[in-house]
């Protein structure tokens, strides 16, 4: 059944994944430019299991929600269907960034770099953070909840701006290069294997209370 | 329970802010055409969805062949066909996509059934869901339930919306399927014109509550119309009398044995046959009147 639900959501939501090809032309323009392959294969990955967290908003969008719900098919193994095309995608996208890197004549990435373990690794953890918090927000929520997870985020880093611009607060731009400090950190560190251990420790227990999350949301809501 | 009913409801409560569903109960035998009417809001989808769990009840009992709707969701939707009020397909991906990635969730899937059905129906698969007109959204998905051999139809007002040709066309189906195959189905529609050609049970529901749930003879034949002056309608068993309106020329009473009445007021009134929207139109009454 879970390859049924696979299948189902990689065939009627193809349209929608397509939408990441844009962010492929801007991957194209960054291989020419020095030391951007690894953030642009980490942030394609990003983006990619984004989009395909957020197929449930398009079929909430489209009322097949509920056509979906009146299938042999038991909610929990759609929710895990998500899950498992928001993975897939991720790494289909840093695949096809890897590729581009090797590719296209006037990439100046060296390949090595992008499969680096480490660098897999950290791609993995921030996809899997951006997964872990979206997917209950969309299955509960559908399209409102994308609109208000994203909505969220954008008036926090207003709200930050607004900070640094108007009242001088250093410390809100400092909140952004603590982001960036704290992931390069995590990349360094991914070398040694305590850390691995723990990054993958919060991140199991990150997606599978997520998981758990959105199959309880999923079970409840009424259509 | 008995699992020679396709569908029971014993006890079945839903509650939404300003609408209860009060302790539904009716069965469907196997077999039969079922009609669920009864005017807008009075709880009809709202019984559909909790027989398909899409909205989960508060309390009380559904049973499909036997097997408990939640316990045995699974199986209980494989021998499910189901056609929503607004059918939800997607938008932007052809029919034949649609029946390639669905039907695979259905263990019965016969994609011969659904290329005939198409072909009877004139659904063009390479089109567009978005391209098709209301009627032919309705008989796609009509065609999807059909295909897994579903000994079960539920439908949300399939008729709603179809002109009158493909509405005759849908109903003529429906009674060779059960008349060749021995399907059961259940379907909610505000046409009762649709359910007299083709209902054999016919449950009533009003404000939450199942008033009746009576075999179409029963009641069309067992039911009658009383119209005459107001004093003579007073003199009817107030336990007959269903409904009532006031006419233009006295009072309307529906009532629940015509051969009673016919005998309790001879020739002082006409006691007529009774139809559907006569049920409808004075059972709604009633409630007003008691308002």
């Amino acid at each position: 059944m879970l390859r049924n639900a696979l299948r189902k959501d990689l065939l009627l939501n193809a349209r929608h994944l397509w939408g990441i090809l844009p962010w492929f032309l801007w991957v194209a323009y960054a291989m020419s430019e020095p030391d951007a392959g690894r953030i642009t294969a980490v942030g394609a990955a990003f983006i990619g299991s984004l989009m395909a967290a957020t197929i449930g908003a398009r079929e909430d969008k489209l009322r097949t929600t509920a056509t979906l719900a009146s299938l042999p098919v038991s909610r929990r193994t759609l929710v895990e269907a998500r899950y498992v095309v928001a993975y897939a995608v991720g790494v289909a996208t840093y695949a096809v960034v890897v590729a581009m890197a090797a590719l296209l004549p006037w990439s100046v990435q060296r390949v090595g770099e992008l499969v680096q373990t480490r660098t897999l690794l950290l791609t993995l953890a921030l996809a899997s953070g951006a997964i872990a918090a979206l997917l209950p927000v969309v299955i509960r929520f559908g399209i409102l909840g994308v609109v208000v997870f994203l909505g969220v985020f954008q008036m926090l880093g207003v709200g930050l701006m607004v900070a640094f611009e108007f009242f001088g607060l250093r410390s809100s731009v400092g909140v952004f290069s603590a982001i960036e400090r704290g992931i390069a950190a995590l990349h360094r560190g991914l070398d040694q294997p305590v850390v691995i251990v723990q990054t993958a420790v919060v991140v199991g227990l990150a997606v599978w209370s997520s998981y758990r999350l959105s199959a309880f949301l999923a079970e409840r809501r009424e259509l | 329970m008995n699992s020679d009913y396709a569908l029971e409801l014993r006890g079945v409560r839903k509650s939404y802010p300003g609408f209860t569903l009060k302790d539904v109960c009716f069965t469907l035998p196997r077999g039969v055409i079922g009609g669920l009417i009864g005017p807008n809001g009075s709880g009809k989808t709202t019984i559909i969805k909790l027989i398909m769990n899409l909205v989960r009840r508060e309390a009380g009992e559904i049973r499909v062949f036997g097997l408990d709707n939640r316990a045995a969701e699974v199986e209980v939707k494989s021998r499910i066909g189901f056609v929503y009020d607004v059918p939800g397909y997607w938008d932007d991906q052809s029919l034949d996509s649609q029946r390639r990635a669905l039907g695979a969730f259905y263990p019965r899937w016969s994609d011969e059934t659904f290329l005939r059905l198409a072909r009877e129906f004139s659904l063009p698969l390479d089109k567009k869901y978005k391209a098709l007109s209301h009627g032919a959204k309705t008989t796609f998905a009509l065609a999807m339930a059909l295909s897994h051999e579903a000994d079960l139809l539920i439908m949300d007002e399939p008729t709603a919306g179809l002109d009158l040709i493909v509405r005759r066309e849908l109903l003529r189906r429906l009674s060779v399927l059960l008349q060749d195959e021995g399907k059961s189905v259940l379907f909610s529609t505000h046409i009762t014109s649709d359910l007299e050609r083709v209902a054999d049970v016919i449950t009533f529901i009003r404000a939450g509550e199942v008033v009746f749930s009576l075999g179409r003879d029963e009641l069309l034949d067992g039911w009658a119309i009383v119209r005459g002056d107001d004093r003579v309608i007073r003199e009817l068993d107030p336990r007959l009398v269903k409904g009532s309106r006031c006419r233009p020329f006295g009072v309307e009473a529906l009532v629940s044995d015509g051969v009673s009445a016919r005998r309790s007021v001879g020739s002082r009134a006409v006691v007529d046959k009774v139809t559907l929207d006569d049920v409808m139109v004075l059972m709604t009454a009633e409630d007003r009147h008691a308002a």
